[in-house]
């Protein structure tokens, strides 16, 4: 657009700006002051905080808890979101893809409506599902397995399946999208060629893919690491702390007696650090991406 | 060629394993909203009830005495409204900036709003609690819709701004040489145009604002000013004797909407996915 009359223009994203800065900018920031102090939600020292320097921080580095939720966020992230979402996901894309196979449309509203329905909801909904009752054992009961309370036997198995469930939409619409991008006549003259199914997936498909896949991976890792509604609602964390995501940690030390929100907002932000690390990579390799196709 | 049939046989069986294992809890849902008797258990009742639907509006027992559930719904839809408008509205306004203006650090901005999208909740949650608690904010309505914007307001803006720079500048041109005001073309011209992506953030905006736990888990303390998503869990994880049956009518409600809602934006969220990889 040519040089423009009216300048204020570029004004109008104050408001949005100023938003940011006092409602997620500054909590922030404040959050770096707090984690330096003994800060606690209810009490006295809710009001009359000393500064304690890197205390919380040095505490946290020999808090066993600390490292169990990280650990517990590793694996389900790993788990669930990089082998489980992602593989699914492209899978189904491939699936979706195929003429021959009928009731697609069926298994994509399926996969789809467990990712929108409210993460609250999906909570409840596999609280009770993988319960001794539940009716992921009357499914299972026909492959001969025996029913017992997914919940409590095998926590961290049942939380990443639960959020395989829950998350697999994204990849699939994700790969869907990669797919169709790719243009027919490739397959064609890879036909012509005398090439096979496997040949043409492994040479024309996946290289064509591989960087909507590298996305995939950026986006869900670090969707799944933030993950705390699903289950927090399904487990708490518990039986004990087997499923205390970092999330959870963070919670129940802040919201929780003895409500230590000083200790709970420095573990936050080591976090954050290692989220934004992560956020920088994907948006270094959006850039490239960019660079490229231009 | 005989490989063919035996390969459709075994990739119709994995789907049909997929949609099993995707379909079924929401299976146990739907059912127990209407089975009498509802318990953890599957099955299929023998005679179907609506009187998990009625209980909506009996009032509750115990610490959370006399609220009615119905209380939480209402109390979402006016959170979700308030926070989907103020968030349209902003993301509008900068959207259109960004695209139709450029100024020095806008790619740092944008980039700014990229990163802000990314980081987990739980990180601004804290902090905002402890100011909260400052402000006199805690269990308040237009303290949980600020917070709430803020943490919806960069996906808005990024749609928002994706939006406005698809659309062709040669109308609202047109109409400026023809005399209007860049205001009035802004209005008369670009916003009816953008109509659709307007309405589609709104939904989208209202969604996540309806389903949004995390926020208003941390601070709404009193029963009567929680939001439904809060209510599910309380009466899920603290209520003495759980009745399924109402919680699950209660959630298949409180779905309702954003299923309706996704369903018809569908197309839109899928091409907004694929932005990320087509471009």
């Amino acid at each position: 657009m040519k040089k423009d009359k009216y300048p204020f223009g570029q004004f109008l994203i104050l408001p949005a700006l100023a938003m940011m800065v006092f409602f997620v900018l500054f909590p922030m920031v404040w959050g770096i002051v707090v984690s330096f102090t003994d800060m606690s939600l209810v009490g006295p020292k809710a009001m009359k905080l000393d500064f304690v320097g890197l205390k919380n921080y040095v505490k946290l580095l020999s808090d066993p808890d600390f490292y169990n939720s990280l650990r517990v966020s590793f694996l389900f992230t790993l788990f669930s979101a990089l082998i489980g979402q992602a593989f699914l996901g492209l899978l189904l894309a491939i699936a979706m893809k195929s003429k021959d196979i009928r009731g697609k449309s069926l298994v994509a509203v399926s996969v789809f409506l467990a990712w929108i329905i409210p993460e609250v909801v999906a909570g409840y909904m596999w609280g009770v599902y993988a319960t001794r009752k539940g009716m992921f054992n009357f499914i299972l009961s026909f492959l001969g397995v025996k029913p017992v309370n997914w919940l409590f036997e095998k926590p961290l198995e049942t939380i990443i399946i639960a959020n395989i469930w829950r998350g697999t939409a994204f990849s699939m619409i994700l790969f869907t999208a990669a797919l169709e991008s790719i243009p027919e006549f490739i397959f064609e003259a890879a036909d012509v060629d005398g090439a096979t199914g496997v040949q043409k997936f492994r040479y024309i498909t996946l290289p064509l893919v591989s960087h909507a896949i590298l996305i995939d991976f950026i986006l869900i890792t670090i969707w799944t690491f933030s993950v705390f509604t699903m289950i927090f609602v399904m487990t708490g964390g518990g039986p004990g702390n087997l499923t205390e995501l970092w999330t959870i940690f963070a919670y129940k030390r802040s919201l929780q007696p003895p409500y230590e929100i000083g200790y709970a907002v420095a573990a936050t932000n080591i976090v954050t650090l290692l989220v934004l690390a992560l956020v920088i990579i994907y948006m270094r390799m959006m850039g490239r991406l960019e660079r490229m196709v231009s | 060629m005989n490989r063919r049939p035996i390969f459709l046989l075994a990739a119709h069986t994995l789907l049909a394993i997929v949609f099993i294992f995707f379909i079924s809890p929401l299976i146990w849902l739907v059912i127990s909203a209407f089975d009498p008797e509802a318990s953890t258990e599957f099955r299929i009742p023998s005679t179907i009830t609506l009187k998990w639907f009625n209980s909506m509006f009996e009032p509750l027992g115990g610490v959370r005495e006399g609220v009615l559930p119905v209380t939480w719904i209402i109390n979402s839809l006016i959170i979700a409204t308030a926070t989907a408008t103020l968030v349209t509205l902003l993301a509008i306004l900068s959207g259109y900036s960004l695209a139709r203006y450029k100024f020095k650090g806008q790619s740092a901005v944008v980039k700014m709003f990229v990163i802000l999208r990314l980081m987990p909740a739980m990180v601004v949650a804290l902090p905002i609690v402890i100011i909260y608690a400052k402000l006199n904010l805690l269990d308040t309505f237009h303290g949980l819709v600020l917070a709430l914007s803020a943490l919806i307001l960069p996906f808005a803006l990024l749609i928002a701004d994706g939006y406005f720079r698809a659309l062709p500048t040669e109308f609202e041109e047109a109409a400026m040489i023809d005399g209007c005001s860049r205001f009035t073309a802004f209005v008369r011209v670009t916003l009816p145009l953008a109509l659709p992506g307007v309405v589609t953030i709104w939904l989208l905006s209202f969604v996540t604002a309806w389903g949004e736990f995390l926020l208003p888990l941390v601070m709404m303390r009193s029963p009567y000013t929680y939001p439904a998503a809060v209510g599910i869990y309380y009466w899920f994880g603290v209520y003495g004797r759980v009745e399924y049956g109402r919680i699950s009518a209660f959630s298949l409600l409180f779905s309702l909407p954003t299923v309706l809602i996704f369903l018809v934006s569908r197309k839109f969220l899928a091409r907004g996915i694929s932005g990320l990889v087509v471009r």
